[in-house]
Parts: structure tokens; sequence; C-alpha cells
């Protein structure tokens, strides 16, 4: 595993598409904050750490985003079909379950980073041009990335799983992203038809994402939310790990 | 000792209604050079997908290295090098980086192999240079490379040599044989330029259909391809004491059909119809014959295939 793990981390850094993200985020989290502080000068008073965070920052990083590791998703995972490497990767004498992990924890790790650009560095840059007048509550700040760490994981898992079943990086980047552009509409159709479906939509991933925003509004946890927010990503990360192996297994590399 | 590094028994598979590979019973000795020939769709690559674990057989089983349980089949896939339809790539990257991809997969310490494997290929100075940038030719050398990286024991090569210039096909060949001589690297091999394979294979298998119509060593072949002049007289006694007396020679059998088959000057028919004229002997028939492996493969499978 140690060696599968070490390759794909290699690839990942060898990423051109991570990196173009990457910088991509970067680049805008250092100047997006500017632009906006510029909007404000002599107008009115600059927001509250806590809405700047709430309503610039997790708000786009969450719309936007959020869908960014598809187009990973394509290039790290599904273009090594198309490439031939994964007839390489596969044959290289490793278990395809361990195979799929490997794969499957790096692509997490790299959509981890890509989602926490803009947390940690548009709301440093943001500090450092209000003097450190827009800082959000630190609590707050840090159930933010622990969840966004949690989430990202568990939407790389689903991403991963069908990128293994398109095995092509253009179908599945078109695929991703259509369904996760819709899902939460589609999910909300439906519990609003099929009430008894409603309480499993309302707690998965699809759905409680967006209440990561104001996830501060919570005072004090109960089990409910520690299922919401904690356990379900959690589980969706290991049920579609582990589904996403099992197709892996299965299939026949071309 | 396990004489055979691979060995199918009954192996087949089926794509929906259509058996890609059919019972097929392959074996390859270990530190030989095995020809697969075949034409395009015969089963080659199957088989090979099916060898290399890609894909899962529908009956039959295969055993390597004396393995044939599956947890054991890809632990022992370790020890095996492949080029499966051609190279495959990360054309954003270099060669080297290429090699180091393969390096931590398989688990090798120190980067020095990389540097050792680009030349043994000559890849040694591309440099910089990303793989999308390399010819062809180039890009079979590095998916060779990569095949050798970790001094594998058995190579399995789907067309290694296809895209590669003369001079680049002279040296792969030399390279493989140097590998099978000296290192005793098993090899199986599969390629449509049969002229290459013969000059390189000890064994070889003829797969048509899905199925292996056959196997046989170089020497078997060659016994079979054998050039000689079919000489039929009137007097075969008598022509083959002409023959042996005249040309020194007995590289020559007679038929029980009275035919001669003479092995030697095969390239001198002229000088032995005039000898043989000149003893008052009547010619019949006259006329070199024997097959190349292209003749022997194409009446092996049945004649010439329009498709």
């Amino acid at each position: 595993m140690g060696n599968l793990m070490k390759t794909e981390w290699y690839k990942l850094r060898k990423d051109r598409s991570f990196w173009v993200l990457t910088l991509f985020l970067i680049a805008f989290a250092v100047l997006y904050p500017l632009d906006q502080m510029r909007l404000f000068e002599g107008v009115s008073n600059l927001p509250s750490g806590n809405d700047f965070y709430r309503g610039y920052v997790l708000s786009i990083n969450d719309q936007i985003v959020r869908l960014f590791p598809a187009i990973l998703a394509g290039f790290f995972i599904a273009s090594e079909y198309s490439m031939g490497t994964m007839k390489n990767i596969a044959s290289s004498g490793n278990s395809r379950i361990r195979i799929y992990f490997a794969k499957l924890t790096v692509f997490s790790i790299g959509s981890i980073i890509i989602l926490l650009i803009l947390p940690i560095l548009m709301t440093g840059a943001s500090a450092i041009y209000s003097g450190f007048n827009i800082m959000p509550e630190w609590t707050f700040f840090f159930q933010t990335i622990g969840l966004i760490t949690l989430y990202a994981a568990a939407f790389a898992s689903i991403m991963a799983l069908f990128s293994v079943i398109f095995t092509d990086s253009g179908k599945a980047i078109a695929f991703l992203l259509l369904f996760f552009g819709l899902i939460g509409s589609l999910l909300e159709f439906l519990s609003a038809k099929v009430s008894f479906l409603e309480p499993i939509i309302t707690h998965s991933i699809f759905m409680s994402h967006e209440s990561i925003l104001t996830i501060d509004q919570i005072g004090h946890w109960n089990g409910d939310d520690v299922l919401t927010f904690i356990v379900v990503p959690i589980l969706t990360f290991l049920v579609f790990g582990i589904l996403g192996s099992f197709i892996f297994r299965k299939k026949e590399i071309k | 000792m396990n004489e055979y590094v691979l060995r199918t028994n009954n192996l087949s598979k089926k794509y929906h209604n259509k058996m890609a590979l059919n019972k097929v019973n392959l074996s390859i000795k270990k530190g030989s050079i095995y020809g697969l020939i075949g034409q395009n769709g015969a089963g080659k690559s199957t088989l090979i997908r099916l060898i290399t674990g890609l894909a899962y057989p529908t009956t039959g089983t295969i055993e390597l290295f004396g393995k044939s349980n599956e947890r054991e089949l890809v632990e022992v896939r370790k020890r095996i090098g492949t080029i499966i339809e051609g190279p495959a790539l990360y054309p954003h990257m270099t060669a080297s980086e290429n090699l180091e991809v393969h390096r931590l997969l398989k688990g090798i310490p120190g980067k020095e192999c990389i540097e050792k494997t680009l030349a043994l290929v000559g890849l040694q100075d591309t440099g910089k240079k990303k793989v999308k940038n390399f010819s062809l030719g180039m890009k079979q050398r590095l998916g060779l490379a990569i095949a050798l990286l970790g001094d594998p024991e058995f190579l399995i090569l789907d067309e290694p040599i296809n895209g590669l210039d003369p001079m680049g096909v002279v040296e792969i060949r030399g390279l493989l044989k140097k590998l099978n001589q000296e290192y005793g690297i098993t090899i199986l091999i599969s390629s449509h330029i049969l002229s290459e394979l013969h000059l390189l294979a000890t064994h070889y298998g003829i797969i048509h259909n899905g199925e292996l119509l056959e196997q046989l060593s170089a020497k078997e072949l060659n016994e079979k391809c054998q050039q000689y002049l079919h000489i039929k007289v009137d007097n075969p006694n008598k022509a083959a004491t002409v023959i042996e007396r005249h040309f020194a020679t007995q590289d020559f059998e007679v038929m029980p059909d009275g035919s001669i088959k003479l092995f030697a000057y095969v390239d001198l028919p002229g000088e032995v119809s005039k000898a043989l004229t000149n003893e008052g002997l009547v010619i019949e028939q006259f006329m070199p014959m024997g097959e190349d492996l292209e003749t022997y493969f194409t009446n092996r499978i049945g004649g010439v295939q329009h498709g």
C-alpha cells in the first residue's frame, strides 16, 4: 500500500489540472478580497469577520469550488484509462482493492487541498488587507475547516466511483459537473414528493453541506447534528469507497 | 523447480456471445522466447490481458511461476514486465518521470535504476523532453524501459517493435536477445511481423480465432520450413548415387514415392539438374520447395484470410 500511495502522491504532484486549479484558487484568494474591499471603501463599513467569511469565502467555496474536484477526478482518475496507464498499474502485482483505495485516498487529499485554499488563504489575505479587522471566530473557523475536509473526502469518494465507471476524462467531468450541479435540486424535489425519503435526503451530504455556512448557529451539538455532519460524511466515504473498489475489482481494463 | 514460467489450462474467454479464446493450453518454458503469432483479432491480446490480470477468464486456469491461486497470481505478477497493446505512458511527464512512477510502484529503492534502464533502451539523452513530444519509436523504447524496470523474470511484450525504424528494430532485437541469453529472462512476444519473430523466437504458438492451433520449437519449425530441391527422376537410386558422388553430400532424402528431397545446393538448381541429365537421368519434376514462417503460418490457419 505504501508504494501505491507514494506513486499516487507523485502523480498528483505532477498533475497539471491539480496545479492549474490550485494556482487559480490561490490567485483568486489573494486578489478577490482586495477587489471587495475597494468596493466598500468610502461607502460603508467593512462586513464583520464572520459575515465576510460566511458570505464570501464559504459561499463561493460551497457553490462553485465544490465542483472543482470533478475536473481533478477526470484528469487524475479517468484519464488513467484513456492513456492506458491503468493497465500498467493493474498488472503491477498489487491487489485491485489496494490500487483503488490508494487512488481514492490521494484524490481525496487533492480535493481537500483544493477546497481548503479559499477558507485558509482568502481568510488570511482579507485579514491582512483589513489589518486583522475581519477575522472570523476561531471556533467557527476550525469547525468549518474540519467539516470541509470531511465533506471533500465524502464527495471525492462519489467522484472516484463515477470516474472508474466512465473511464474517460471528458465524460467523467461532464457527468460529475452535471450530477453535483443538479443533485441538490433533484433530491429536494424528491423529498417533497416522497415523504418517507425526506429524513434520509435531509441527512445526506448533498443537502447538509449547505449548513456548513451556518454551523456556528448550532450552540450545543446533539446526537442528530453529530450524525448529520460527522457520521454521514464518514459513512458516505466508506460506502462509496467500498462500492468503487468492488466495481474496480470486477472491471476488465481495456 | 518449476520448468515452466507460464501454463494455461483450457483457458477460455467469452465476450457476449463470442468466444475470444477457446480452451487454450499454452506453456512457456523458463528461458525461452515465445513468439505468439496470430492475425488481428485472433485472441493474442485477450490472452495477454488474461495472463496479466487485466481481464478474467470465463473458464480455465492460469499458472504463473507455478502459482494458480488468484491471490498468489497477483503477487507473482510483480515478477513480470509488460507492454500491453502499445506503451502506456504519461504524456505530460519526461521519460525519467515516467520511470519514477513505476519505480515507486514497484518499490525499487534508489533512483540509479532509472538512468541505467534509460541507457539500456537508448533514451538517456531525452532530458526534459515531455513524452508527448516523443516519436512512436521513442515511446516504444520507453514502454520497454518501463517493462524492464525492476529486473523482471518474465517479459510480456505485445507488438514491441511497432513504429520502430529499421535500426531501432535491430537494437531492440539485440537487447531482447541479450536479456534472454545473459540474464535468462523469459519472453513472450506477440507480433505480426513474422520475419522479426523468426529472428528472435525459440518457440512459437500459432493462435487463430481464439484457438491455439499449434505450439512448436524453432527447431521443429525450421525443419518444417526447410528449403529443398524436389527432384523426381526415372531412376531415384541412380540419382541418389549421382548426387552423393558428384556433390559429395548425403544431405538428401529419398521419399517413399521415389522423389528426392535435396536439402543442399538449393541455391544451385542448374548445377544439380545438369549433373543428373549428364548421367542420362530423365527429370520428371524439379523444383525448389519449402516454406518460410509466413507461408507456414498462412497454410496453418487455412490460407489467406480476406477481411
